[in-house]
């Protein structure tokens, strides 16, 4: 069974959604990503069946439910800020779905409280959700829509109003709500650290339109273009000459700096490397890595418990050091160093793409 | 500038309080019970309280459907009938009253309606639909800010959990929206009770007939007694002072949710 969505336009306001497919499997854990303004929130909003696309097809398990009504889709919503009904109880806001549905008052309350136990919120039912934390909430309007045992749970941003401590917390909740009930999610996220801890497969959205989905590690290392590569924070993004030599491929950049890439290409490329890939030391060191390059330490700039220092090789390398390790490295300005890479860890996009 | 802004402010309280207070307390207080139990005043008492009734709820069913279009969904020449809907609110009422006099007394329409039974001008009913006139662009105008500021998402999330539109505007937004709606109502009420101009123009001052508090306060205060005029006054300051109380609470309570 899958949720299918084929070709699916909309205009609505400043937002123009084009060309948007992809799939969802039952069951599965779907992260969508994408800067401010992707239109992201209206994707979730179609698939509940809040907008109906101007053009394209949505379906779930080959039924058309492009035109269906919110209401018999089965598919939950949960926004960023809850949208708890504040005139209702918990335990109201919880039963709600089920009292659309004319259930009987004991199965409504006998599952509100099988819900709310879940959750781990049954010492909350009676109160109002005026009254409640940020993560409080959260997990009633979690309740509210896992009740309903929907097809499909969509997560607008949920965490992006906790802190850092408890979103850690809710997001082993999620991982713990999707194993036991196993109802295929839809998230939406600014977090990369939800993608690793919980997606099974991830969509990158831009402008509109989703431009690479797949599983996180095939986009992570990857990305189909500049933008994705970019918005994943990959860290380097080097342009040059490719030229193919053997099973490796060489790119010429910054002039005369020649790297080795493990990916086939011809022509003008963009190289990518994580920041995190490139090993830096004060003298040049024999290893299984193709590439090592000499450079001049340009900038050293603090972020965390890591450092970036920015190389001059020719081009401009980025690399992430510990604090530690830029300590024993006696690293500073106009430091000479030299930058390790495997030849695997650069990703080579056709500058056709970009 | 401490000294001197408090000292208006007080200065301010005692003017307001010193004149409403020498009005009630004018006629000896057995002339004022006396006045308040004459047949004109209880006749006053009781017309207005079922007009303003009345056009008050005229006022809730018009008004909650159009302030929830107005502040949801986009129509052609929006901006036009919002604008419209307003305009009664800066009109003189005096100005509303001859508007409606000439609209129902020379109209064909005016007149048709005159000949079903539903005579307005110089009448009781045209009392309501003065009213009414007057103070639904009010209640419009504070439903439509209520609406505004809910969230549409919460309709969006009742939808998914099995409303219909419908459903979901009665069990969310409108408790949502209590309130406004309860402040519009009561403000609403307060003002028909109140209202004079538009009234004298189409209702006319016809001594027990149309003859609201403030119509009773116009003719008694004409032929010279003071008395009665101002019995009528004691019942108005009341009710201004009852709504305002009511609306005060439920502005505390609206953030409470």
């Amino acid at each position: 069974m899958v949720l299918h969505v084929e070709s699916v336009t909309k205009r609505l306001g400043e937002f123009y959604l084009h060309d948007l497919s992809f799939d969802v499997q039952t069951g599965e854990y779907f992260m969508i990503l994408g800067p401010t303004g992707a239109g992201k929130t209206i994707v979730l909003e179609m698939i509940a069946g809040i907008h109906t696309p101007d053009t394209g097809i949505i379906s779930w398990d080959g039924e058309d439910i492009t035109h269906a009504q919110p209401r018999t889709r089965n598919i939950a919503v949960v926004y960023q800020d809850y949208m708890l009904f504040a005139h209702l109880t918990v335990a109201e806001n919880i039963g709600f779905g089920l009292r659309q549905r004319k259930m009987d008052r004991q199965v409504i309350r006998a599952a509100t409280e099988e819900t709310a136990g879940l959750l781990g919120i049954s010492h909350l039912l009676d109160r109002y959700p005026g009254t409640l934390s940020g993560g409080e909430q959260q997990r009633v309007a979690l309740a509210r829509a896992l009740i309903l045992k929907p097809r499909v749970l969509l997560l607008d941003e949920p965490m992006n109003a906790l802190d850092t401590a408890m979103r850690e917390r809710m997001r082993k909740e999620l991982a713990r709500i999707h194993r036991a009930t196993g109802t295929t999610i839809i998230q939406i996220t600014h977090h990369f650290e939800d993608v690793f801890a919980l997606a099974d497969r991830i969509a990158i959205m831009r402008e509109g339109t989703i431009v690479q989905a797949g599983n996180p590690a095939e986009v992570f290392w990857h990305p189909k273009d500049t933008f994705v590569a970019e918005f994943l924070g990959i860290g380097n993004l080097i342009k040059g000459v490719a030229h193919r030599n053997g099973n490796l491929t060489e790119i010429t950049a910054g002039g005369n700096v020649t790297i080795v890439a493990a990916a086939g290409a011809e022509g003008p490329v963009v190289a990518t490397l994580h920041a995190e890939d490139v090993i830096v030391s004060k003298a040049p060191f024999a290893s299984s890595a193709r590439n090592c390059i000499p450079g001049t330490v340009t900038e050293l700039v603090p972020s965390g418990s890591t450092i970036k220092i920015v190389i001059d090789a020719g081009f401009p390398l980025i690399a992430l050091l510990t604090r530690e390790s830029c300590r024993e490295l006696e690293l500073s300005k106009n430091s000479r160093v030299y930058a390790t890479f495997k030849a695997s860890a650069v990703h080579v996009i056709p500058a056709g793409n970009t | 500038m401490r000294k001197f802004s408090l000292a208006l402010t007080g200065i301010v309280f005692l003017v307001i309080a010193v004149v409403l207070i020498e009005l009630v307390l004018y006629p000896p207080l057995s002339a004022l019970v006396s006045s308040l139990a004459s047949p004109e005043i209880r006749f006053a008492i009781i017309l207005s309280l079922v007009t303003s009734t009345v056009s008050t709820a005229i006022c809730v069913a018009v008004a909650v459907p159009s302030a929830y279009a107005l502040a949801r969904y986009q129509f052609p020449f929006k901006k036009i009938v919002s604008l419209v809907l307003t305009v009664p609110l800066a009109l003189p009422p005096l100005v509303a009253g001859i508007a409606l006099l000439l609209f129902f007394g020379t109209t064909p329409w005016g007149k048709a309606l005159d000949a079903a039974g539903f005579g307005v001008v110089f009448t009781p009913l045209g009392i309501i639909v003065a009213e009414v006139f007057v103070n639904l662009p009010y209640m419009i105008r504070i439903l439509k800010s209520s609406f505004l500021a809910i969230n549409p998402r919460y309709e969006n999330v009742a939808k998914t959990l099995g409303c219909t539109e419908t459903g979901a505007f009665v069990q969310v937004t409108l408790p949502l929206a209590r309130p406004g709606l309860v402040a519009g109502t009561t403000i609403t009420w307060a003002k028909s009770m109140g209202e004079f101009g538009a009234v004298l123009m189409l209702a006319g001052a016809t001594m027990m007939r149309t003859e609201t508090l403030p119509i009773a306060l116009y003719l008694n205060i004409s032929t010279g007694d003071l008395d009665l005029a101002v019995a009528a006054s004691v019942i108005l300051i009341l009710i201004s002072l009852g709504a305002l109380c009511v609306v005060e609470h439920f502005a505390d309570d609206a953030h409470v949710f």
